[in-house]
């Protein structure tokens, strides 16, 4: 899965599940002070990057340590490069 | 201990006929239907009754995402009735925090649809790992109240009486006790419910609702009517603020009528079986808290849902309290029976009778059942003087509550 597409399938998760604007949507954007989301968003935001990258992230523990946007796409590109978080 | 005045002094109401109280009027005053046949219901396997009365959710984005993710239809109904009501009422949303003021929001359960959609999710394969955070909080019993609450900021009692069709006069009438014992100074109180297959279907099995209008369903429900055939479910919220009578006095707030008596008792006998003697003695004792006789009961807005049973107990139990002398009519031929939301949305719609002085008769009331005679039935615009009201809700569980209202 190429960077373009992984930041495109992101996005669209936020845009659909958080209601944020496109123009939004920066790589270094806070996902907490920037964008709004609080701990309770992080649970659906890991259901909703499940569903959309077919990845079962539920248990990794780097999840913790997102905060931008950036970040989720780094995280994202990690697990689907390394093959990791099985197929859910 | 000191006993406070309580006085209604707002409503808010999304209905089938729209989402505020002037949709809902309108549509009872053009003696309009809003059930209809709902497309795909043949799909579940023995349902026989495939009409209800749904209602529209508009504008919801007004609602923060942040406050609304954790918002079932029912939730988003009662938000925006809850808000209503507060407008109406002329209290600025800004204060509210600082009240002492809370909510009481019945149901009969959490959002029916959420809770289906919890279960989709989650039974096919065993796995809780796709619910996403809000589920439980669309789910959860009290989760109109609870909504209501942080929507709106609410910091005082926030209760969630659940009696299926009595829950929002029971929200009304433990609101009604708390402002009465000084406990809260403002309450909004009310109910809500959803339209969904599997509500429809509780009722279905026990062969409770209509079957025999799928094709004409404006000619269903049929209070009172010797072809009634069951109960058509309806959805939406009704909210109406409660405060002190010196409070709303002092603050030049319009009221639209005194709460004066109150009663809720159980049947002790079956649990989904109506029960003539106990309805009996649930309006006599809200008559007696009321400190009146039957004869200065100006209205009965009945809970008739259409029920075979239910209709026939209803009656004679009028009957057995009143006679023939007080105009009876019930509202659900026109917005099915909202279940949870019925007690609130029809007592805002007979304090507008009761404002506008005229009482709208039984939709699709057109031959009297003989088992249901007896009682002054409203059969065309009855146009009279309303001092005093009496509103009816009987509930599955055997659970019954009357409501007594006096213009101020």
């Amino acid at each position: 899965m190429t960077e373009e597409e992984i930041i495109e399938k992101t996005n669209k998760v936020f845009e659909e599940s958080f209601e944020i604007e496109k123009e939004r949507l920066q790589p270094g954007a806070h996902i907490f002070n920037d964008l709004g989301l609080d701990s309770l968003d992080i649970v659906d935001l890991v259901v909703a990057l499940q569903k959309s990258f077919g990845v079962n992230i539920r248990n990794e523990e780097k999840i913790r340590d997102i905060r931008t946007l950036q970040d989720v796409y780094q995280f994202i590109s990690t697990i689907k490069n390394a093959g990791g978080g099985k197929a859910s | 201990m000191k006993s406070n005045r309580v006085v209604i002094t707002g409503a808010g109401a999304v209905s089938p006929f729209g989402c505020d109280v002037e949709a809902l009027m309108a549509g009872i005053e053009q003696g309009r239907s809003a059930v209809r046949f709902m497309e795909g219901w043949d799909q579940y396997i023995g349902l026989r009754s495939h009409v209800a009365a749904t209602a529209e959710i508009k504008d919801e984005r007004a609602i923060p995402r942040q406050k609304r993710r954790f918002m079932g239809r029912m939730s988003i109904f009662s938000a925006q009735a809850a808000e209503q009501a507060l407008v109406d009422a002329g209290i600025d949303p800004a204060m509210v925090p600082q009240m002492k003021m809370g909510c009481a929001i019945g149901s009969t359960m959490g959002s029916a649809k959420s809770i289906n959609d919890a279960f989709e999710i989650m039974l096919p394969h065993k796995d809780i790992s796709q619910l996403n955070s809000s589920m439980f909080f669309q789910c959860m019993s009290h989760t109109a109240a609870a909504n209501v609450a942080q929507y709106l900021e609410l910091t005082g009692y926030i209760m969630a009486t659940s009696a299926a069709c009595a829950s929002s006069l029971q929200a009304i009438g433990a609101g009604y006790d708390l402002v009465r014992l000084g406990r809260q100074d403002v309450m909004l109180c009310g109910g809500s419910e959803e339209v969904h297959p599997t509500v429809t279907g509780s009722f279905d099995v026990l062969m409770a609702t209509s079957a025999g209008f799928n094709h004409a369903p404006s000619k269903t429900p049929r209070p009172f009517d010797r072809d009634r055939d069951g109960l058509v479910c309806g959805e939406g919220s009704g909210v109406v603020v409660l405060e002190k009578y010196e409070r709303a006095i002092k603050r030049n707030a319009r009221i639209y009528a005194e709460i004066t008596g109150y009663n809720t008792n159980g049947n002790g006998s079956h649990v989904s079986q109506s029960n003539r003697e106990s309805m009996v003695r649930c309006m006599k004792q809200a008559l007696r808290d009321a400190g009146i006789v039957p004869g200065e009961i100006d209205y009965i807005n009945a809970h008739a849902t259409a029920t075979l049973q239910g209709d026939k107990e209803e009656a004679e139990a009028i009957k057995e309290v009143f006679g023939a002398s007080v105009p009876v009519s019930s509202l659900k031929g026109y917005i099915g029976h909202t279940l949870g939301a019925s007690g609130a949305i029809e007592l805002i719609a007979s304090l507008r009778m009761m404002q506008r002085g005229v009482i709208y008769p039984t939709l699709n009331l057109e031959n009297i059942s003989p088992d249901c005679a007896g009682i002054n039935h409203v059969t065309a615009l009855v146009t009279k003087n309303i001092e005093v009201i009496l509103k009816n809700c009987f509930a599955f569980g055997g659970i019954n509550a009357a409501l007594v209202c006096r213009k101020v």
